[in-house]
């Protein structure tokens, strides 16, 4: 009796053409995705509880503009661009001042946040139980601050990698879902600055 | 670097008698159970929460470990016990139906009656019920006539108030106008059983024969006291079904007589077109032969 | 690059010669897809049966008028530990199980793509369920009286902040539930990007099997619809840790949101535990009917179309809370617009079986339970979307069994389809046949029995949640008949249970494709091997192994 193989003749040449995503290029999109979700909900309890503080302070009493925060974050988009591009022409040297300003860039931007709120907490006396502006705007913000505490732990692990003479170049994949990881950070922090500074600030 | 081949980590890679595959690690599990104990700390003590910190932690270096530099792979041995038995080829052989063959049934039916058959069946059973529908007139009330004047009722409003005995004589006008309506819907229903034949199973007559009149009855019992109150009044249901089932098979049976002509549906679309064009119809099983 | 890795050569092993040690190891420390989906569903059937017990404690309790089985708190721990074992516990296991085992399989690969996440995955979903258990012994907190949630499935906030909700009975909820959910996630990613980065060559989007394609449709649902919930939960937290206002309605907070974010969650979360079945009956059923599936590419789109219809109704569950007429009427809408892809489902199931050559085994008998059955759940959900008929009904015993129709009579009959098809498989014996047929109308009569007088007891106004009610309203009887019910449903899965011990000891061995298969799963022996094919296949039409079958007339040459 004749029986048939799964691999054909013709699978030597199929499987060359055989192209696929990679596996981590869909893990970390359909990460950010869900986290996208999370963020958004966060968003929209921020929008709907806008303004319906029962007392105060309220935004316009005690929110200032980060902008030098903001702007520093977002360059460190920027940085971040250009250390996987020195990455991917094995330029260690170049990799490693980008990838430096990167965290140090993000580490201001923390220290803003953590100045923001040491003021907000103990000048203006708004904590997460005071109203609901307090509530939603530590957790929306919060949240993204843990993000980006998150990003300058992985960030920092690689910079110390490469400075203890780690072979950096050949994890050039995992160094740039790394970058990707951050762009969402920093892509969020547009959508919280929009939503807590712009929208919530009635001029 | 290996682990960037499209397959992923699994992939083909088999060389010779063993094929690689992600070594087995239990760190995955102690980075989990450190982070559940780093949540159950906010139920039950922090110091729970402390031991989980310090197991997560533990364990994340452990699963970096695994990756970093390289994902970890084990050999595994081919196994031949293990070959699964080889796929054999059918030996009933298959042949594939295409549009246009015998026994293609796309949509039923495949074949319909002819409505004049259906015009003429429809008439022929009206005949047989209106000749039993007067035999029953005769029986019950001595008049052939009772019937006749019970049905014009539909298109005459006096005849609601008639006594028995106006309803027993004959009456030129309910005559016609009964004559008239009944020969209407007994070709209509003739019509209408030649198009549903085809759709029904087996002994299709049989089962028009039975259900459709059954249906009919019940659509007039419901509707009868608006559309003719003297006869809901006076009709005898038994005798009303009778004559109807009398309908339903007579005319089936003529109409499942008459020869089928077949639709067109099983054609291709070029075929229903007329479009003449060689290649544009199949050549079907009898033509290759 | 190549240099660095020295990859560990494992030396050939008789079987038997493994210690009690070793076999631990060989389970605890594996990222083998197949061994994790199989105790994916393990862990599931074990939840199951703890949560089936649960249920049945209820069903005895409100047995009779009066009842003294358990007391009103522990009626409440009761159903709120039933809900939500059966919907976190079960369920999600269950999807994550199924998908672990067969994705890989059924694509031609030799692992998902993420093979430690997947580890991870199931361990964190188990700990979080075993958190969640935990508070039968921690839940009261310092104070002594430990319990568990009291607070229903869906858990309604405010009636979860500190003022309402003492003790820790409702952070082990929240806590329990967010640690398991991490897991859902996990695997929802790995199955996504298993699908499409580990097909073998030539398993092109349109040829992978349906069982694929609906799970891939599924794990995005979870990609989606799962964070809403988290999200609540992390609000909850805070708010009973550190007193934010999200919920409290005494500082401005509102009493709908978390309604809102619940069942954002919640809608999609039914469509997600019903998609397995979706899944399995759409490989069973043609495989018993001797027919391809009837109609695919409509079958794809009205998966597809659920996957984001579904985002978009959940406010059917809120018709009683007092949204606007707008709003009722969107959701209104918007619910039985997702009837319409959900009937073309069943349709072409039917169509599929309709001129078949049907096989009744056990396996196509319970995908016959579920056609019958889901269609009835779906009918009653398309009462429910209708916004008066629901403000009639709300929280009664309809609701009740409407929903154990999808999730009884639609989910667990498709996944018992999917446990008699799949097993010859997965352990490489098959499953008894007639112990099966037991199995399968104990449980359908079972079923039947519980579930129809509920939907009486429900019309005549029995609201769901009370744990006793007075005599002479009429639900007496319905209540009876529907513990009857039970009784056979248990006994129904003592069958199960039983049909599944012997058939793994002393089972008849299966051969490699004991269906006359048609996807890569069977190309492999039962139980396959660690690495699933020994050679990549190769595959070019949606059914590769009909195609090596019948090689005088593959479905390649009509695709
Ligand atoms: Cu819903």
């Amino acid at each position: 009796m004749a029986h048939g193989h799964l691999v054909a003749e013709d699978a030597l040449t199929m499987e060359r053409q055989w192209k696929l995503p990679d596996r981590g290029t869909v893990g970390i999109v359909f990460l950010i995705v869900t986290e996208s979700v999370l963020f958004s909900m966060f968003v929209i309890a921020y929008l709907i509880y806008l303004n319906k503080s029962l007392v105060g302070p309220y935004p316009k009493d005690v929110l200032e503009l980060p902008i030098l925060a903001s702007i520093c974050l977002l360059s460190s988009s920027g940085a971040i661009v250009f250390a996987e591009h020195a990455l991917k022409h094995n330029r260690l040297g170049s990799f490693k001042l980008w990838w430096a300003v990167t965290i140090l860039l993000g580490a201001y931007f923390l220290w803003a946040t953590a100045v923001e709120w040491r003021k907000l907490i103990f000048e203006d006396h708004l904590t997460i139980a005071t109203n609901l502006f307090g509530t939603t705007f530590y957790s929306l913000v919060g949240l993204h601050a843990s993000h980006v505490i998150v990003g300058l732990i992985f960030l920092t692990i690689v910079f110390v990698l490469t400075l203890l003479g780690f072979p950096i170049q050949t994890q050039l994949r995992r160094v740039l879902f790394l970058s990707w990881y951050w762009h969402f950070v920093d892509a969020v922090w547009v959508i919280v600055f929009t939503v807590v500074y712009i929208i919530g600030l009635p001029r | 670097m290996t682990d960037e081949l499209h397959h992923g980590e699994a992939g083909e890679r088999s060389e010779g008698a063993h094929i690689q595959l992600p070594a087995p690690t239990f760190w995955p599990m102690v980075f989990a159970f450190g982070l559940t104990l780093l949540f159950a700390g906010l139920v039950t003590h922090w110091a729970v929460g402390v031991v989980g910190f310090v197991i997560t932690f533990r364990a994340a270096l452990g699963w970096w470990h695994n990756v970093i530099p390289h994902e970890e792979h084990e050999e595994v041995p081919i196994e031949p016990e293990l070959r699964p038995a080889p796929i054999l080829v059918e030996t009933r052989s298959v042949v594939r139906l295409r549009a246009g063959e015998q026994g293609h049934r796309q949509r039923v039916p495949e074949e319909v009656h002819p409505y004049s058959a259906g015009l003429w069946g429809g008439l022929i059973g009206g005949a047989v019920m209106a000749a039993l529908a007067c035999l029953y007139g005769l029986f019950a009330q001595h008049s052939i006539w009772y019937p006749v004047n019970l049905l014009a009722g539909v298109v005459i409003p006096g005849m609601g108030s008639a006594t028995l005995e106006q309803l027993r004589a004959f009456n030129g006008l309910a005559f016609i106008a009964a004559l008239v309506g009944h020969i209407c819907i007994s070709g209509l229903m003739g019509i209408v059983y030649a198009v549903m034949l085809p759709m029904f199973p087996k002994y299709a007559p049989f089962w028009a024969g039975i259900l459709m009149p059954l249906f009919w009855s019940g659509l007039v019992a419901t509707t009868l006291n608006v559309i003719d109150p003297a006869m809901n009044g006076r009709i005898n249901w038994l005798w009303f079904v009778i004559c109807q089932l009398a309908f339903g098979l007579v005319g089936g049976y003529f109409i499942a007589r008459s020869t089928s002509i077949k639709t067109m549906q099983s054609w291709t679309l070029a075929e229903r077109a007329f479009v003449e064009a060689p290649g544009v119809r199949p050549v079907r099983e009898d033509e290759e032969k | 690059m190549a240099a660095i890795d020295y990859p560990l050569q494992r030396p050939k092993a008789e079987p038997g010669e493994f210690s009690f040690s070793e076999t631990l190891y060989k389970w605890v420390a594996t990222v083998d897809h197949k061994r994790l989906g199989l105790m994916y569903v393990a862990s599931a059937l074990i939840f199951l049966i703890v949560a089936g017990i649960m249920a049945t404690v209820m069903r005895v309790q409100l047995m009779f008028p009066n009842g003294h089985v358990v007391g009103p708190d522990t009626f409440n721990r009761l159903f709120t530990m039933h809900g939500t074992s059966m919907v976190f516990l079960v369920g999600m296991p269950m999807v994550a199980g199924f998908a672990n085992y067969l994705v890989p399989l059924m694509i031609g690969a030799r692992d998902m793509a993420f093979p430690r996440l997947n580890s991870f995955g199931f361990w964190i979903f188990l700990l979080g369920g075993l958190l969640l258990y935990y508070s039968y012994l921690g839940g009261g907190g310092l104070s002594g009286d430990g319990s568990a949630p009291d607070v229903g499935w869906f858990a309604y906030a405010p009636l979860t902040e500190r003022g309402f909700s003492r003790g820790h009975s409702s952070d082990y909820w929240a806590l329990g539930v967010l640690v398991s959910g991490f897991g859902s996630i996990a695997s929802a990613i790995n199955v996504i990007a298993t699908t499409f980065c580990m097909r073998c060559p030539g398993m092109t989007l349109k040829r992978m099997p349906m069982f694929v394609w609906v799970m891939l449709i599924d794990s995005w649902l979870i990609v989606v619809a799962l964070p809403p919930l988290s999200a609540a939960q992390v609000m909850l937290l805070l708010d009973r840790y550190l007193g934010a206002n999200f919920f409290n309605t005494q500082n401005g907070g509102s009493a709908v949101l978390w309604q809102h974010y619940f069942w954002i969650f919640g809608h999609p979360e039914v469509y997600i535990l019903i998609f397995p079945a979706f899944a399995i009956l759409s490989e069973v059923i043609p495989i018993f009917s001797r027919k391809p599936l009837f109609g695919r590419p409509a079958m794809v789109a009205a998966v597809v179309a659920i996957g984001f219809i579904s985002l978009g109704v959940w406010a059917h569950h809120m018709f009683a809370v007092g949204m606007t007429s707008w709003s009722n009427t969107f959701f209104a809408a918007s619910s039985m617009l997702v009837g319409i892809p959900t009937g073309i489902k069943i349709f072409n199931w039917t169509a599929t079986m309709y001129g078949g050559r049907l096989r009744f085994t056990t396996a196509l008998l319970f995908c016959c339970g579920f056609l019958f059955q889901f269609l009835l759940a779906g009918l009653t959900g398309i009462m429910l979307a209708v916004a008066p008929f629901d403000w009639q009904l709300h929280d009664s015993y309809f609701v009740v069994a409407h929903f154990h129709f999808t999730l009884v009579g639609g989910l667990v009959f498709g996944l018992f389809a999917g446990m008699y098809y799949w097993f010859p498989k997965a352990i490489g014996k098959m499953l008894d046949e007639t112990l099966g047929k037991w199995h399968f109308w104990l449980f359908c009569i079972g079923f039947n029995l519980t579930f129809i007088p509920l939907h009486f007891a429900g019309m005549l106004g029995m609201p769901r949640r009370i744990y006793t009610y007075a005599p002479g309203r009429g639900w007496e009887l319905w209540n009876f008949v529907a513990t009857i019910g039970v009784f056979f449903q248990i006994a129904g899965i003592l069958f199960f249970i039983y049909n599944v011990l012997r058939s793994t000891l002393r089972g008849q061995p299966a051969t490699d494709d004991p269906w006359d298969g048609w996807t890569l799963e069977w190309a492999t022996s039962s139980p396959p091997p660690e690495y699933n094919f020994e050679k990549l296949p190769v595959v070019r039409s949606s059914r590769p192994l009909w195609d090596l079958k019948h090689p005088q007339d593959p479905d390649w040459k009509w695709e």
